[in-house]
């Protein structure tokens, strides 16, 4: 009985001094499934940038260089398997924080459990607006959620404001039924309301998730003259869409949120996904030095030609250097110091979507701009050509050339 | 440009309701025989359509595929026969019911293990031009599928009244004791009828893919519209399945533009409790007589 006693209290110590030497972050998301494309994404763009920081060394946390070791949880986007995860997360004590999650509902379903114990997750990639605005509604005083994603907020605007500028007066707006769906419509109609009302919704569309046929919402739109289609839905059924579109001879581009860029929509669209529009926060397009580096990375390391989800994987590898920069600032793996260092980063950390001075600052409940690290600025608006996402204004382009330049 | 806009949608849905109704053609082959049907009929659909994309990745020509996917097809659904139905039928007890969901349940699992849970596209030889027929859009895809359709429905007809098999089938659906007194053996024509029944599966898998693209769910939600134009057009009448297929298609369409587009759903629905209401047989169905 002495003996177990003695040999448990060494494990533990052993264990402990294990666990010491390290940086624990969890990465979460669907690796599996309909939303696969982004999670792997996410997560090998962030094993990427661990393994860089690795190789170099790990991080300087106070005197000693500490690596970072990645745990990996697969919530197949099901919000009851999110929940699962971030409870068996939450009660692990020595984890320094969470990267990750693709699909909002799991986001409502989980990040609860972060928040009760105060562990730092930074969400990314997922964009719906609830994820950050139910920690405001709630007025929540202090928060250790952050988010690193091109909202939807941002995104919508995006969408109406390129609609304008290309000169359409006649949009039709569909979107799916989901909550994704039916908020990202809410999100359109404002904006197009904030932007002076210069486009008129000729046709409101709804179509379900396994919808293949969308002849109706589509002769809908085409009667009502519409000129472009404004769109918020997931890879599938945005496919069937574009197919219809061919269908019917209708030749309106799609316009819509960065789902459009996931490769189940531009494989299983096509041709007819020619010309479509999404907000974006990263392009698979060697434009800089350090983009050519991450995307030869990447390609190498994971063995691709492309990258499933390239907005998902800069965002997964820039949200890992954010948060080492973090780890190095608080100079300690707990998680509740790493939070506060977060809130206030004092030095930039150089990314391959943008150097980020600043992204996050103190939590105020009246605004959850304070914990989201995106700006207009930092997105950019993409096109899918030929089954790729390329630049759709060669202006945008041309700025991230420059400012990469300083 | 009202009535054309009616034709364009009536035409779409109905093409599609063609695919139901040859989904609701393969539970009629199975009921005719053995009175019992395949609950996991849209897992062979889907099963079916996933060995036929692994076939063209395999670089087989698409002229090959076809007749491969459709052997495929019939192998799976003897292979429902033997495991899911023919004790049960033995054992006059109603337990194939349970055991073809399960199986349907067991093809779904292995389905996602081997090919994953992505939707994917299904290649055609098939142009994406539409072509205009006075007006109205019908892609080739489409037309793909009502050549199907009835040629598969054709032959199968055709063979149960011209060959001495075929009239085994026929006679065992009329009646199964008779039948086997004048030396047909039922449990053979049982599996026969499941062995059509799952290449008809198979073929709708094929032609609907190309338009659907094929994952794990892809026949979830026809499957359901399949049981309803099997119910409302009853389990006897080939034609019947046909028509009302096309029918409740076209009915979806006008609804989804004419009513909202969340209403898509709603005739079909109608449409059933309708026909459960006023005739349980179905409209073309015949009132059998059951012996107690």
């Amino acid at each position: 009985m002495k003996h177990h006693l003695l040999f448990s209290t060494l494990l533990t110590a052993a264990l402990g001094l294990q666990a010491q030497g390290t940086v624990k972050i969890a990465l979460t998301g669907p690796f599996t499934g309909g939303s696969a494309p982004m999670g792997t994404s996410m997560r090998d763009g962030a094993k990427l940038a661990i393994a860089e920081i690795n190789a170099a060394g790990g991080i300087q946390v106070g005197g000693k260089k500490m690596k970072i070791e990645a745990i990996e949880r697969d919530d197949e986007a099901k919000n009851e398997r999110g929940a699962l995860i971030a409870q068996e997360l939450a009660s692990m004590g020595d984890l320094a924080g969470v990267i990750g999650t693709v699909n909002t509902g799991v986001c409502m379903s989980g990040d609860r459990y972060f928040q009760e114990k105060g562990i730092t997750k930074i969400i990314t990639p997922a964009a719906g607006s609830a994820s950050m605005t139910q920690w405001s509604k709630a007025g929540v005083k202090d928060l250790s959620i952050f988010r690193f994603a091109a909202d939807d907020a941002i995104q919508s605007s995006m969408v109406v404001e390129e609609a304008i500028r290309r000169g359409y007066t006649k949009v039709g707006l569909l979107f799916d039924s989901t909550n994704y769906g039916v908020s990202g419509r809410d999100d359109l109609m404002n904006q197009i309301k904030l932007q002076g009302g210069k486009l008129q919704v000729v046709a409101q569309e709804k179509f379900n998730i396994g919808d293949k046929d969308m002849t109706a919402q589509l002769l809908r739109c085409k009667l009502g003259g519409a000129q472009a289609i404004l769109i918020w839905g997931i890879g599938p059924e945005l496919a069937a869409v574009a197919n219809g579109m061919a269908k019917i001879g209708m030749k309106a581009p799609l316009i819509g949120g960065w789902t459009l860029s996931m490769s189940n929509f531009i494989d299983n669209a096509g041709r007819n996904g020619n010309g479509t529009m999404m907000p974006e926060t990263f392009i698979e397009d060697p434009i800089t030095p350090k983009a050519k580096a991450f995307i030869d990375g990447y390609h190498r390391t994971f063995n691709v030609g492309r990258i499933p989800s390239p907005v998902s994987a800069a965002q997964g590898y820039d949200a890992v250097y954010i948060f080492a920069a973090a780890v190095k600032q608080a100079k300690s793996t707990d998680t509740h110091k790493i939070k506060a260092a977060l809130e206030d980063l004092k030095e930039p950390v150089k990314g391959v979507i943008a150097t980020w001075h600043h992204p996050f600052s103190k939590w105020n409940p009246a605004d959850e701009r304070t914990h989201e690290a995106f700006h207009r600025q930092q997105v950019v608006m993409g096109m899918v050509q030929d089954g790729r996402v390329v630049f759709a204004n060669a202006a945008e382009k041309a700025q991230l050339v420059k400012a990469a330049g300083k | 440009m009202n009535a054309l806009i009616i034709g364009q949608l009536a035409v779409s849905g109905a093409l599609m309701g063609l695919v139901y109704a040859l989904i609701a053609y393969g539970f009629q082959l199975t009921y005719a025989t053995s009175k019992s049907i395949n609950f996991g009929q849209g897992e062979l659909v889907m099963v079916s359509a996933f060995f036929s994309l692994t076939l063209l990745d395999l670089g087989v020509p698409y002229a090959l595929m076809v007749p491969g996917g459709l052997i495929f097809g019939a192998l799976l659904g003897l292979l429902v026969e033997r495991t899911g139905v023919r004790l049960a039928l033995e054992e006059k007890s109603e337990g194939w019911v349970l055991l073809t969901i399960i199986l349907g349940l067991f093809f779904f699992s292995a389905a996602e293990n081997i090919w994953g849970r992505d939707d994917r596209p299904f290649p055609t030889p098939l142009s994406q031009n539409p072509v205009q027929v006075f007006g109205i859009d019908i892609t080739r895809m489409e037309i793909s599928v009502a050549v199907g359709v009835f040629a598969i429905m054709g032959l199968i007809e055709l063979f149960k009244r011209r060959t001495l098999l075929g009239k085994a089938f026929e006679a065992v659906s009329a009646d199964r004791d008779a039948a086997e007194l004048m030396g047909i053996s039922a449990t053979r024509t049982v599996m026969l009828s499941y062995g059509l029944s799952g290449a008809v599966a198979a073929l709708a898998g094929i032609l609907v893919s190309p338009i659907t693209t094929v994952g794990p769910t892809m026949a979830s939600a026809m499957i359901l519209k399949a049981f309803s134009v099997a119910v409302v057009a009853g389990l006897d009448s080939g034609f019947g399945v046909v028509l009302i297929g096309m029918i409740l298609g076209a009915l979806e369409g006008l609804a989804s533009f004419y009513i909202g587009s969340g209403w898509r759903e709603a005739p079909g629905l109608v449409l059933l409790i309708l026909a459960l209401a006023v005739r349980p047989t179905g409209v073309f169905g015949k009132a059998g007589i059951r012996k107690v």
